[in-house]
């Protein structure tokens, strides 16, 4: 059975390059692009208005930006491999100067930030997966390394247990962040892993890429769950709605897709562009019914709605 | 032993520069005393640069005057002389900019200083330089005299290195010097008949014109799939006429540019008749200064100019060769503002022309090296025209999306498309015009 996802509104050209990269919290989302500054748009007033930009955030533009749940910190990494730290009050975000200085030799590409936001995951070039404890000014906690092969992409699991990686190799690794062990290997995917997802509940694990097949893992036991097929471009990123009834997911030829978890088929598609969406993202369910925004090469926030019928 | 064969104007004689003067121990060993030639004085140089009849004169005065003094230095007695030459040299800018007026990169402030070269000087070092700026005067010296008798005679830089390559060590050092006689003298390199061969080729229909005389015609040979005509050296006078040509194609490897002169390309393109360039990689200045006369020809004829298209590896190099075609070298700063080509488009070929042809063949895609993300990292990080407030916001994202999806791909991965790459340019430049 189909859904419907009504276009709900955009942020056009909120960035003069491609946006890479969105993070949301409860009242905003977050966009960082090949600009040095990071935008912040309302999503609890009509038309998504920008009610921040932090300039100069990342001089070479940035790749990558995480919040924690509460929505009170995120962690951005910049092209020049530079990671920022920056907390939030009453809806306007600054630098915190003294993490991000704790932070400033920290060498990652991807990052992930736990959802208390006290646990940064972060995955390098060479393939080294790490934790830093922001709780203990940034110690590094956590160390393991893989074949070396570059990490393009990390998730923490919402309840914390788990790291998984992505690598450009194909390879996708689950570890666990109470042993330090790494229980699973997981096979599947030969082509570069683009981005790996937890669902909610942590019982499974989302990954796709260039092959263009979504993957779905079970984590207590590694085996392959689904392959879900549909793509005809390569896949960019991932992200399970609250409730992980839905899995969304952008691919490089502009389109946008819901998943159904139940029938594991595609409900919905959205092809509002033919450039590259590097990020969508799930807005956290509020009474509203349940919404997504979009972004990448179009350097446009694009927001939809699931129709009601209402 | 080696001599250093010099012209003192009015004929030859050999001035006792021992070629291993270099050495501390023979430092001793020398009775050569010398002192500044007024013209080598920062107050006595012309501006601006002179060229053309002008340009040789001033060149011949200074060698001529500059010789004439060491050999009168030589006669003095060792504590009365004091044997140098002063060289005005540019040295690192504070920064780069692009000239908004030209479209040239450019130093923010160029930064001129003197340098005075002393023999036997403080250190083996400064022997060796003024040794080698001597050796170096006489090799123009010659060049400009036999030039004169014969006809235009252009040493390249490569030529003087491989006298004695143990000697002067690298090349650089001799284009250096080169460059900073130039300055010094204050006229352009090509007034020392010091210019290295062009290496780029050219091919499609265009006539090269000097004091109206058709010296080059490139129309029959292109007609005949005549392929690599070498770039020809440009001279002041001369006129690039491309009537007929509806575009210009840069192309950054030599192997595709064969590829499209062979399939007659520059004849059959479907936006009409056109013409082939490559330098092969990085382009010398022959080069660009071939395309800038071309460009500027067809700029001043009642014609609208024809669109001219950069076709690149999509990967660090190719969009630093493109660049270096569009707004100059960081190496010649001071040469790009009469070698830029403003106008210059980016046809391709980007990230997303190689991923969406990796749906259908593999290996199209390579991954960055280390290397690769250096040089990107140092491409945004150093020059404005990849800053965020610089002119090529679209080059910039394109290094970016390099990073990003950590791949690279070359121009010939556009062969396994459909119509290969000739239907594929057809198709772009009809979308760019």
């Amino acid at each position: 059975m189909s859904r419907q996802y009504l276009a709900w509104g955009s942020a056009d050209n909120a960035h003069p390059v491609d946006i890479f990269s969105l993070a949301v919290t409860d009242k905003q989302v977050l966009s960082a692009s090949g600009s040095p500054s990071l935008k912040v748009h309302s999503t609890t007033e009509a038309d998504f208005p920008l009610v921040q930009s932090i300039e100069g955030a990342h001089t070479l533009g940035c790749h990558h930006v995480v919040t924690d749940a509460k929505g009170s910190r995120a962690v951005s990494a910049g092209f020049a491999g530079d990671i920022k730290v920056w907390s939030c009050q009453d809806g306007h975000w600054s630098a915190d100067e003294t993490f991000s200085a704790n932070l400033a030799n920290v060498r990652v590409w991807a990052v992930a930030l736990a959802e208390d936001g006290q646990y940064l995951a972060g995955v390098s070039q060479d393939g080294r997966v790490g934790v830093w404890d922001l709780g203990a000014n940034g110690a590094q906690i956590r160390d393991h390394e893989t074949k070396g092969s570059f990490g393009t992409c990390i998730d923490l699991s919402p309840d914390g247990r788990f790291i998984a990686s992505g690598h450009e190799n194909g390879a996708v690794y689950i570890f666990s962040t109470e042993t330090g062990r790494m229980p699973f290997s997981l096979s599947g995917l030969v082509k570069p892993v683009r981005s790996v997802a937890f669902s909610p509940g942590g019982k499974i694990l989302a990954a796709a890429g260039d092959s263009k097949v979504i993957v779905l893992y079970d984590t207590s036991s590694g085996e392959q769950i689904a392959n879900l097929s549909g793509h005809a471009a390569w896949v960019l990123s991932l992200s399970w709605s609250s409730t992980g009834e839905y899995l969304l997911s952008s691919s490089f030829d502009g389109k946008a897709k819901v998943w159904s978890m139940d029938t594991k088929m595609c409900v919905a598609t959205q092809s509002e562009t033919e450039k590259a969406v590097w990020s969508v993202k799930w807005l956290p369910k509020s009474s509203r019914s349940e919404a997504f925004v979009t972004a990448g090469a179009n350097r446009s926030l694009a927001f939809y709605r699931e129709a009601t019928g209402g | 032993m080696d001599l250093i064969q010099v012209n003192n104007g009015s004929g030859h004689v050999f001035c006792p520069i021992r070629m291993d003067m270099c050495s501390t121990t023979m430092s001793n060993y020398c009775t050569l005393k010398l002192y500044n030639h007024p013209m080598a004085q920062p107050s006595i140089i012309t501006h601006p640069s002179m060229t053309g009849d002008a340009g040789e004169s001033s060149v011949r005065t200074y060698i001529d005057n500059t010789l004439t003094t060491l050999l009168h230095e030589l006669s003095l007695s060792p504590s009365e002389g004091q044997p140098s030459v002063t060289l005005r040299r540019r040295t690192n800018p504070a920064g780069y900019k692009v000239n908004p007026q030209n479209g040239a990169l450019e130093a923010i402030e160029p930064v001129v200083s003197y340098r005075t070269y002393s023999w036997p000087g403080n250190s083996a070092f400064e022997a060796w330089r003024f040794t080698i700026i001597v050796r170096i005067l006489s090799v123009i010296d010659e060049a400009i005299r036999v030039g004169q008798l014969i006809s235009k005679r252009r040493v390249d830089p490569w030529d003087i290195y491989y006298i004695d390559p143990a000697y002067f060590r690298s090349q650089h050092v001799v284009d250096k010097i080169v460059d900073d006689l130039a300055y010094t003298i204050g006229v352009d390199r090509a007034a020392l008949n010091i210019e290295a061969a062009g290496k780029g080729l050219v091919t499609g229909p265009f006539i090269l014109r000097r004091d109206s005389q058709i010296v080059l015609d490139a129309r029959s040979s292109a007609q005949g799939g005549h392929q690599d005509t070498l770039i020809p050296r440009i001279q002041e006078n001369d006129e690039i006429d491309i009537f007929g040509a509806r575009w210009v194609l840069i192309i950054e490897k030599e192997a595709v540019f064969h590829r499209l002169a062979r399939n007659n390309y520059h004849m059959t393109a479907l936006a009409g008749k056109g013409i082939l360039i490559t330098g092969k990689g990085y382009p010398d200045i022959c080069t660009r200064a071939f395309i800038r006369r071309l460009f500027d020809f067809a700029s001043n004829s009642n014609r609208r100019p024809p669109p001219i298209y950069a076709l690149v590896d999509g990967d660090p190099d190719g969009i630093s060769i493109m660049s270096t075609y569009k707004y100059g070298s960081l190496a010649h700063l001071h040469e790009n503002a009469r070698l830029a080509v403003p106008g210059l488009k980016y046809l391709g070929i980007r990230i997303s022309d190689a991923v969406r042809v990796s749906d259908v063949s593999e290996g199209v895609l390579l991954s960055l090296t280390p290397r690769d993300r250096r040089k990107i990292h140092s491409m945004l990080r150093n020059s404005p025209i990849w800053a965020d407030d610089g002119p090529e916001p679209e080059w910039r994202v394109e290094l970016q999306r390099m990073l990003m999806l950590n791949v690279k791909a070359e121009i010939e991965t556009i062969y396994e498309r459909d119509g290969g790459l000739e239907a594929w340019i057809d198709r772009r430049m009809f979308r760019q015009a």
